[in-house]
């Protein structure tokens, strides 16, 4: 297990190693000037031009230059944004949680639906249920994300004005930005109004939830209804079937045990297409978390701002990969022994 | 029962192909979807035949003309047409060109691709073969989005670069799904007799692991063509794809967001089409793995 362990962080090493390359790279490769895209400053004198570049060791090679960016990264100089001229790293930490609650609440839904349905309907493979299960799955399996949101918007904000159709909170509550997620801060905040601010910040987060849900959730009754089928062939159901358990009894002990446990491998594999659609919702719910800036960057042509996106969120999609394929190996003795 | 029979059951006899159809006939929803599928890949070939009316001309005397079922409605135009009076029906036949069209050309370029590099690092041993799958776990870590947004940002928007970059992103899958397939055929006992009777890479690769990874090919491309399909329609909804005037599925979408009050329903038809031609495709996956899962076991 020690092993395995070291194996899998020099791997993570050398994956963040080839990432910040990549990251370093891109300064060249966006168009305009590779010091404008390393320092996100708009006009630079002459003057200044020098002291940056030798500060930068742009005048050196590419190693010496590399260097100089991770020790950049590391202490914290991310670069200004070309956009609002503010520090990245400081947009970045206000913009992240935002985020992750949005993908947090996702994958939680996902979870609590998507499993017990996939295993219910995995009991009678051929019945009613199972059917419709499949026949509505492979439906949230290939509806676009963003016409989804946008027929729920027309539904129940715009004809039926149950919800609001954007932003995290109304204008009208101020909530002091401590952890970043809406919840926890207005919890934390004790304002008179702090039962009215929490009511409208949950039918804020409901639209962009439960349309961010769909994607993993029936992907996560599809994974789950396949893997208890196929754990079902297997011979030690049969020798407990035999022993003369019960089928609730065969699917508690036996089944869903050892069906259960690729799931979590599947939320890492899972994790990269969920902050992906979650960029999109974001656009759509003027939510304003780190997928919605990326895109305006984009727009903006905001170099500096894309490269520093792309590092966290690429970060953030192999650190949970790396975690969850260690918890999964953690739980799974089968997979140790490769 | 004998051992040896001179004739193997009528079943058995069928070529696999004859054998996957079967199995795949059998379900309805399956064959629904490829229906479905074969008119949109109809409609991608020869739909600039098919429109009744220019789908880029704009005719100021019909400027937002709604849907042929309202009483305003002319039946000549059975969507309506948009703000710049350009026929939504036409826009919506030639949008099949570029959205699933494309799609198919992009699936088929990555596939061709992944198929050259997944055998190069499916047959390769060792180190190159270690730092290959550290690239590839890499590549497979940047969500695809992202990466076709890092690549339409150094490349500038457009359907071009949009095509290109959903290519490289689709691409680490490819590679490792087949380097995975070809990695699991390597082990077979029949490749290891084709070795032993002297056969050369060359030979194993095309006689022997070609013939029997096409159906895992088919099921990775499918995959990938209603990925790809929704990828561009997303791009182009978000305007790094398709630009403007052309009749891209999600551009048109984008282009007709702010007229949703007025005409929903040119918003809410380019949406469904999207949705379709992505159901057909998975419903075609779908049915295409479970014949090749019910074939094997027979």
């Amino acid at each position: 297990m020690i092993m395995y362990l070291l194996r899998r962080l020099f791997l993570l090493v050398f994956v963040f190693i080839a990432l910040s390359v990549f990251a370093f790279s891109l300064a060249y490769l966006f168009p305009g000037d590779p010091l404008q895209n390393f320092t996100g400053l708009r006009q630079i004198s002459p003057e200044q031009y020098a002291l940056l570049t030798s500060e930068y060791q742009l005048d050196k090679n590419y190693i010496l230059q590399y260097l100089a960016y991770l020790s950049r990264i590391f202490s914290g100089n991310w670069g200004m944004s070309f956009s609002s001229q503010q520090p990245l790293l400081q947009e970045m930490k206000m913009l992240l949680p935002a985020t992750l609650e949005l993908a947090s609440y996702a994958l939680l839904i996902s979870f609590f639906i998507g499993i017990p349905i996939g295993i219910l309907s995995a009991i009678k493979p051929d019945g009613v249920f199972s059917k419709l299960v499949s026949a509505v799955a492979v439906a949230g399996y290939s509806i676009p994300i963003f016409w989804w949101a946008l027929l729920l918007i027309m539904l129940f904000s715009l004809g039926l004005g149950w919800l609001p159709t954007a932003g995290r909170i109304g204008v009208l509550y101020e909530i002091n930005h401590v952890t970043g997620f809406m919840l926890l801060d207005i919890l934390l905040a004790a304002t008179q109004h702090q039962h009215e601010a929490l009511l409208d910040a949950l039918s804020h987060l409901i639209l962009p939830t439960l349309v961010l849900a769909t994607f993993p959730t029936t992907v996560m009754v599809r994974f789950t209804r396949d893997s208890i089928l196929e754990v079902w062939e297997q011979s030690y159901i049969k020798a407990a079937r035999a022993k003369g358990l019960s089928r609730g009894q065969v699917l508690y002990r036996h089944a869903l045990r050892n069906a259960l446990l690729p799931v979590i491998r599947q939320i890492g594999l899972q994790f990269s297409t969920l902050i992906t659609l979650a960029m999109i919702t974001e656009v759509i719910f003027s939510w304003p978390g780190i997928g919605r800036w990326l895109i305006d960057s984009i727009y903006q042509r905001n170099y500096p701002a894309i490269e520093a996106g792309l590092l966290v969120i690429s970060t953030l999609v192999i650190s949970v990969n790396m975690l969850t394929e260690i918890l999964h190996t953690l739980f799974n003795p089968l997979a140790r022994k490769r | 029962m004998a051992k040896f029979r001179l004739l193997p059951d009528e079943q058995l006899a069928r070529s696999p192909f004859r054998q996957l159809w079967r199995e795949f006939a059998r379900q309805h929803s399956a064959v629904g979807g490829l229906l479905l599928f074969s008119v949109f890949v109809f409609l991608a070939i020869l739909s600039p035949l098919l429109t009744p009316h220019d789908p880029y001309i704009q005719n100021d005397a019909m400027l937002l003309l709604p849907p042929s079922w309202s009483e305003q409605g002319l039946v000549q135009y059975p969507f309506g047409t948009d703000d710049l009076g350009r026929d939504l029906f036409s826009r919506l036949l030639v949008g099949a060109r570029y959205t699933f069209g494309i799609a198919m050309i992009t699936v088929i370029g990555a596939l061709i691709m992944g198929l050259l590099l997944g055998t190069l690092a499916g047959m390769s041993k060792g180190l190159k073969s270690s730092i290959f799958n550290h690239v590839l776990d890499l590549a497979l870590s940047i969500p695809s989005l992202l990466l076709a947004i890092i690549i339409v940002a150094i490349l500038g928007p457009g359907l071009q670069n949009t095509t290109w970059a959903i290519m490289l992103a689709m691409l680490p899958q490819f590679v490792h799904g087949i380097r995975n397939v070809i990695a699991e055929q390597l082990s077979q006992d029949y490749v290891i007799a084709y070795r032993l009777d002297g056969a050369n890479n060359w030979y194993v690769f095309t006689r022997v692991i070609l013939p029997n990874i096409w159906e895992s090919l088919t099921l990775m491309a499918t995959m990938a063509l209603s990925t790809a399909t929704l990828d561009i329609a997303a791009l182009g909804f978000l305007g790094l794809g398709a630009q403007s005037p052309s009749a891209e599925w999600g551009t048109i979408m984008a282009d007709s967001l702010d007229l949703i009050y007025i005409a929903p329903v040119s918003v809410a038809v380019p949406g469904l089409l999207i949705f379709l031609a992505a159901l057909s495709i998975n419903l075609v996956g779908d049915g295409l793995r479970n014949a090749v899962k019910k074939r094997r076991e027979n």
